[in-house]
C-alpha cells in the first residue's frame, strides 16, 4: 500500500517552540467528545475565523517540538474536521507523535520548514520523493523518514485498523 | 544492557535487546485514569471493533478514578459509574478516592523494580523512581487491552548523572527543572533517561518520583532509577509484582552521558507559557501573584506539605491570597494529619483540599483574566488553571508557601532559616 501525497495549502504556522496544542481549543474543552463542538472552538483563541480559511487537505506548520505539554487528543480531532490533513513541523514531541500517529494522522518531521512556510502558500509532501514542496518559493526540503511501523501505521489509517491487520496475520499464522 | 534494555527484552520474550529493535513487549500492569474520549473509547473500541469482550488476565489492569472526583456535573459521574461496571464485569480492579494514580499505583505496589508499565498518561514515568520501565503510550494503551502485547521499538537511553549536594531549600521540584534548562526540553527525544548520582542516592523516594515523573518535559519516554536501599524500606510491606529487579551493567551502552553538577542550584520558576523555560527564582522575585497550588502527581507529597508547613507555621497567607494544598494521595493527607502538618497549614490560611487531579487543569479553583499562580502542578500551559489570560509560575512547594505569605513571588529560604522545630 502506498501514501497519497498531502497537498494543500498552509493553514496556519505555529511559529513558537514547544508549542503545547491544547492552547488550540483551549484547556477548559479537554474534556469535550462532540467533533462538531471541537471544531467550533479551534483556534478561538489564538485566530478567531480560523475555521472558514481551512480548506480541505490544508495542512498546519509547526516549530520545534511541537505538541510539548500534555498534547490531548481534542485539538487535532477538531483540526481533522475542519479538513487538516497533517502537520509538517520541524520536530515534534513525542508524546504528541505517538498519539496522533496512532490516529492515522500524519506528522512529517521536516527541518528548515518554519523559515521556508507561509500562511496561505501552496505546500505538498511527497511521500515516495521523501520531500515536502512548497511551489510558490520554488522550495524542497527533505523529510526524516518514518520507521516502518510509523509508516504501516499511516497506511492502514490509524492504530485500530493496523492493530487489525496485524492481528488477523497472527492468526492466520497460528490457525 | 541499560535497565530500560533488560526490562523489554523480559517483557519481550528475548535473551536481549538493542536500541532501535521493534519489539511486542507484554506489559506486567495497564494501568490507566478514567477520562472522556479515552476509557470510555478504549472501552468501546475493544469491544465493538475488536470483539474483546473480556480483557485476557484482568489482574494485569488497573484502573483509578482521579480526575472529575468528586462530580461536579452528571455526566462525570455517568463516566465514572461506566468505568466502575467495566471495572466489575472485568474483574479489574478500580481505585477511586484513594488519590492521584500514578502515586497510588506506587502504594499499591504495582511500582515494582523491574516491571515493564503501560498507561496513556506520560507521567506514569514516575513509576521510574522504583526501578521500573513505565511510559505513556497514549492511544496505544488500547492495544494493550486487545492483545497481550504491545509494539515499540526499543529506546536507546541517555545516562544523566547528579552531582555534589543539593543547598538548603533546593527541592526535588528544581532539580528537574534545572535538568530541562541544562540539557533541553526536546533533549531526550525518544530516548530512556537513566538517573544515578550522588544527588539521587541521597534523595527521598518522594523526591525521585517527582523528578522521574516528569521525564516527558524533556522528551523522554521515560526516566528510571537503579533500586537502593531506600526502594526497599519504601516497598516494604507492600503487595509488588512477581518479577526481577534490573540494574545497569557496567558495560551497559549509553547513547549519551550527560554529568550534572548542582551544588550551586538555588530554587528555579519556570515561566509561562511551557514548562521548557527554567528560570531563577531570584530574577522573579516579587512578581504579584493572586493564587498558589501545592498539590498534583509531580509534587504534593510528604516532603512537600512538610517544607510548606516549615515555612508556613506561626505565619498567615495573605489576605485574598488563594492557597490551595491538595496532598496527593488518601495515604500522605492522612499522614500529615498524624505529623499535625494539615493544622499548620489549615491554621496559616490554606485551604486543604483531599486528593484529585481537578486542581491541575483548572476545573475547579479556576482563575480569571489578568490573575497569576504559583503552582506545583506539571504544567503552566496559558489556560491551564482557567483564563488564557491567566499565568501559571511552575515552583517548589516551599517557593508556593512562602509567595502565599508575601502575595508575591518569594524566596522561602529565609523562612525555612528560622522554621522552628517539629510540627
Amino acid at each position: 500500500m502506498s501514501l497519497s501525497n498531502l497537498k494543500g495549502r498552509v493553514a496556519w504556522v505555529f511559529d513558537e517552540a514547544d508549542y503545547d496544542i491544547d492552547r488550540i481549543i483551549g484547556v477548559k474543552n479537554i474534556k469535550i467528545t462532540d467533533v462538531q463542538e471541537l471544531a467550533r472552538l479551534a483556534m478561538g483563541d489564538v485566530a478567531p475565523g480560523f475555521a472558514a480559511t481551512v480548506g480541505k487537505g490544508d495542512l498546519l506548520v509547526g516549530a520545534p517540538n511541537f505538541g510539548y505539554g500534555h498534547p490531548h487528543y481534542p485539538a487535532m480531532k477538531a483540526m481533522r474536521h475542519l479538513g487538516i490533513a497533517g502537520v509538517v513541523a520541524e520536530s515534534f514531541s513525542p508524546g504528541f507523535f505517538r498519539g496522533e500517529m496512532a490516529m492515522g494522522f500524519p506528522l512529517v518531521t521536516c527541518p528548515g520548514i518554519l523559515a521556508a512556510a507561509r500562511r496561505g502558500a501552496a505546500i505538498e509532501v511527497d511521500w515516495a520523493a521523501g520531500c515536502v514542496r512548497l511551489a510558490d518559493s520554488n522550495t524542497t526540503l527533505p523529510f526524516e523518514p518514518l520507521g516502518a511501523a510509523e509508516r504501516g501505521m499511516l497506511e492502514a489509517g490509524g492504530l485500530n485498523p493496523y492493530l487489525k491487520a496485524r492481528m488477523a496475520r497472527m492468526k492466520g499464522v497460528t490457525a | 544492557m541499560t535497565m530500560t534494555e533488560k526490562i523489554l527484552a523480559r517483557a519481550s520474550g528475548r535473551t536481549s535487546v538493542r536500541p532501535g529493535d521493534e519489539i511486542e513487549a507484554k506489559p506486567d500492569v495497564v494501568i490507566s485514569y478514567d477520562f472522556p474520549g479515552y476509557t470510555d473509547v478504549f472501552f468501546k473500541e475493544a469491544r465493538e471493533e475488536f470483539g474483546v469482550d473480556k480483557v485476557a488476565d484482568p489482574k494485569r489492569f488497573v484502573l483509578f478514578i482521579d480526575h472529575m472526583i468528586p462530580a461536579a456535573a452528571p455526566k462525570e459521574e455517568e463516566l465514572h459509574q461506566n468505568t466502575r461496571a467495566w471495572g466489575a464485569k472485568q474483574g479489574v480492579p478500580v481505585h477511586e478516592r484513594k488519590g492521584i494514580g500514578h502515586q497510588v499505583s506506587a502504594e499499591l505496589g504495582y511500582a515494582t523494580p523491574g516491571a515493564f508499565i503501560v498507561h496513556f498518561d506520560g507521567h506514569v514515568s514516575q513509576l521510574g523512581a522504583f526501578g521500573a520501565y513505565a511510559f505513556g503510550a497514549r492511544k496505544g494503551v488500547l492495544e494493550a487491552y486487545v492483545s497481550e502485547t504491545i509494539a515499540l521499538r526499543v529506546p536507546a537511553t541517555i545516562k544523566v548523572v547528579l552531582t555534589g549536594t543539593l543547598q538548603p531549600g533546593v527541592m526535588a521540584r528544581d532539580v528537574f527543572h534545572h535538568i530541562v534548562r541544562v540539557m533541553g526540553p526536546a533533549s531526550c527525544a525518544f530516548k530512556a533517561v537513566e538517573l544515578s548520582g550522588p544527588v539521587i542516592d541521597a534523595m527521598s523516594v518522594e523526591g525521585r518520583q517527582t523528578v522521574c515523573g516528569q521525564a516527558m518535559f524533556l522528551g523522554a519516554t521515560t526516566m528510571l532509577i537503579a533500586p537502593d536501599a531506600k526502594t526497599t524500606d519504601w516497598l516494604k510491606g507492600r503487595q509488588t509484582l512477581d518479577v526481577p529487579a534490573v540494574f545497569p551493567d557496567a558495560d551497559a551502552v549509553y547513547e549519551r552521558v550527560a554529568t550534572i553538577d548542582l551544588s550551586d542550584l538555588a530554587p528555579i520558576v519556570v515561566i509561562p507559557p511551557s514548562p521548557a523555560n527554567t528560570r531563577d527564582l531570584a530574577d522573579h522575585l516579587g512578581l504579584e501573584v493572586h493564587t498558589g497550588y501545592l498539590g498534583s502527581c509531580a509534587s504534593g507529597r510528604l516532603e512537600d506539605l512538610r517544607a510548606a508547613a516549615d515555612v508556613l507555621r506561626g505565619r498567615q497567607v495573605k489576605p485574598g491570597f488563594q492557597l490551595h494544598v491538595v496532598p496527593t494521595s488518601q495515604a500522605i493527607m492522612a499522614q500529615a494529619a498524624r505529623e499535625g502538618l494539615i493544622e499548620t497549614l489549615v491554621e496559616a490560611g490554606a485551604f486543604v483540599s483531599s486528593p484529585t487531579c481537578d486542581y491541575c487543569y483548572g476545573r475547579i479553583a479556576t482563575m480569571a483574566d489578568g490573575q497569576r499562580a504559583v503552582s506545583t502542578g506539571t504544567l503552566n500551559t496559558p489556560g491551564r488553571m482557567g483564563s488564557v489570560d491567566s499565568e501559571i509560575y511552575i515552583c517548589n512547594a516551599a517557593v508556593v508557601a512562602a509567595s502565599a505569605i508575601e502575595g508575591c513571588i518569594a524566596d522561602p529560604r529565609p523562612y525555612l532559616a528560622t522554621a522552628g522545630g517539629a510540627a
